[in-house]
């Protein structure tokens, strides 16, 4: 391992090349991945507006109670139909179709398509929240766009799905990087688990309690075969960049594919544990979130021991705090899960705040700061600008983990509380509900708190885009070069 | 309804063929051979092993420590 260990001295022709190809590369994802990204932080900023008005009625119902599209049952689903396919799926396909390009070292392919599917998905998106807001919801979890806006992303996502695949059959890298395993599952995945859902759901919809099952499947996987890939797959491309340092163990990151792959799709149906389903369908579904421990170790060991020597650098790169951020609450939101999904620990989670401090540890702690992470990485490189403001995107972090930290520390102890106390039958209901409103003020706190983050966040986009500022001489793409010594990383993999 | 659960069965078998034929893809064209190789495939000479490609911009660390454009 040793010719890995000391930082190669090329020719400058070579590295010119490299550059000039990568430069190549970025220009031809620019219009459709910044549009995406364009598209997420707006939907980003609207989604959290819902997610504040829906905590606030929480403990103060009466709370902008006069108009009938700001009601409870409007927002709530309003909320996350707007961040799960608005911010982070749009999020995440930028992020996916630029790394699907670098990791080619081929061109995006299709451009022209991919900005008709940013403009479909965003029709989807503002026709599916008005609906939701109108009173059309489907009331399907995670499916309440009304029945006439699935039509919008399946489009979109087919024109997604061409181009992805075509720049990764043109690819000049021989080799799959993990990354790509993931990112190709992402492709495969969600466009079969949509259109599997919506079908039997809303279109020729199954009866009983297969409706349940199926909701329930479609929901964790959005989340595990949809967000995760997207979210891991970067992180094992960035980490690695970010740090100049390979990954700790190749083998391990594809075992963790493989597993994720075989493992997670079985998991959805722990969350309809005491309903009225068979008992091996549960069972089998708390089996295979057990099993998801393994995926889940071997990516913290590799992300883990990838970082061990450099996390002085969290001090300076945006990137990698951001997803060492994410990668953390990775793991953390996994095992959770896993134990979450034994029918003992379930019994007291189980229809409390507990559950929704989960999720948010998933889809934020996990998935959204590795996105933030990502796009403070490639938004440079698409637009050839630096960032406004480092104190801006430290601003940005900091309300971001501390928001999302009280969140889920309030949310989780307050909801462990208040299902041992729904289990008691003497403690009569009303006071259990009174007893969690001081939780439920400090997730309005820690909302408040991410929404600032968030505002940071959408201003630095566009000036951004705006090229804002004083202009730094040459493209973003080599302007950030440290000098080697001075940085003197660890490079030796701490495995060898 | 037969059609849809049509749609859905043809679907599982298509998928669980593609996973099967893209993980014997995978073996019979070395993708799990040489793994020091593939772990260093997104390294390149300019952007080598031992070079970190991001900082925070704008602070007194990266004005005094980074250098200008690499075609200068």
């Amino acid at each position: 391992m040793s010719e890995m260990t000391a930082p190669a001295v090329h020719a400058a022709a070579d590295r010119q090349v490299f550059a000039r190809q990568r430069a190549a590369i970025d220009a031809s994802a620019r219009l459709p991945v910044l549009g995406f990204f364009a598209g997420a932080v707006f939907w980003l900023l609207v989604g959290t507006a819902l997610a504040l008005l829906a905590s606030i009625k929480l403990h103060n119902p009466e709370f902008l109670d006069s108009a009938p599209w700001l009601t409870f049952g409007r927002v709530r689903p309003a909320h996350l139909n707007t961040m799960a396919y608005g911010w982070a799926s749009q999020a995440g396909l930028g992020v996916l179709l630029w790394l699907m390009a670098r990791l080619a070292r081929a061109e995006l392919c299709h451009t022209r398509l991919l900005i008709v599917s940013v403009a479909v998905w965003n029709v989807g998106m503002l026709a599916g929240t008005i609906g939701i807001l109108a009173g059309e919801s489907t009331s399907i979890e995670w499916l309440e766009f009304p029945p006439f806006a699935p039509p919008f992303f399946a489009i979109a996502f087919a024109l997604i799905a061409v181009s992805a695949m075509v720049t990764f059959r043109n690819r000049r890298e021989c080799h799959v990087y993990v990354t790509q395993w993931y990112l190709i599952g992402a492709v495969f995945w969600f466009p079969w688990l949509y259109t599997a859902a919506n079908l039997l759901l809303l279109y020729t919809p199954v009866s009983g309690v297969s409706q349940a099952s199926i909701n329930w499947w479609y929901a964790h996987n959005v989340l595990g075969l949809w967000l995760t890939p997207i979210g891991l797959g970067a992180v094992y491309y960035l980490l690695p960049k970010v740090l100049g340092r390979p990954i700790y163990s190749y083998q391990l990151s594809l075992l963790g594919f493989w597993s994720l792959a075989l493992f997670y799709n079985w998991a959805g149906v722990h969350h309809l544990i005491g309903g009225p389903l068979p008992a091996w369908l549960i069972t089998l579904s708390i089996v295979g979130s057990g099993m998801m421990v393994i995926p889940v170790i071997t990516v913290a060991i590799n992300h883990h021991m990838t970082v061990v020597g450099n996390f002085r650098q969290l001090r300076y790169s945006p990137t990698l705090r951001f997803i060492v951020f994410g990668a953390m609450s990775y793991t953390v939101v996994s095992v959770q899960g896993a134990l979450q999904s034994l029918r003992t620990v379930n019994e007291v989670t189980h229809f409390t705040h507990y559950t929704v401090a989960h999720a948010h540890l998933g889809v934020y702690a996990f998935f959204t700061m590795i996105m933030f992470g990502s796009i403070y990485y490639i938004v440079p490189r698409l637009t050839g600008w630096e960032w406004a403001s480092g104190r801006l995107i430290s601003f940005h972090f900091w309300t971001t983990a501390v928001g999302v930290a009280l969140y889920f520390l309030a949310l989780t102890f307050g909801g462990w509380w208040q299902g041992l106390e729904m289990n008691n039958a003497d403690v009569p209901f009303l006071t259990i509900v009174q007893k969690t409103l001081p939780y439920l003020r400090a997730r309005s706190a820690a909302g408040l708190l991410m929404a600032a983050g968030h505002l940071a966040f959408a201003v630095l986009f566009t000036l951004n885009l705006l090229h804002f500022g004083e202009r730094r001489s040459g493209p973003t793409l080599f302007v950030e070069r440290p000098q080697e010594a001075d940085l003197a990383l660890t490079v030796e993999p701490a495995g060898s | 309804m037969t059609l849809a659960y049509l749609v859905i069965f043809a679907s599982f078998l298509l998928f669980g063929l593609s996973v099967v034929l893209a993980l014997a893809w995978a073996l019979s064209n070395g993708q799990m051979k040489n793994f020091e190789r593939g772990a260093t495939a997104i390294f390149d000479p300019d952007e080598p092993i031992g070079i970190a490609t991001d900082s925070f911009p704008s602070t007194r660390w990266h004005a005094e420590r980074f250098e200008g454009p690499l075609n200068e």
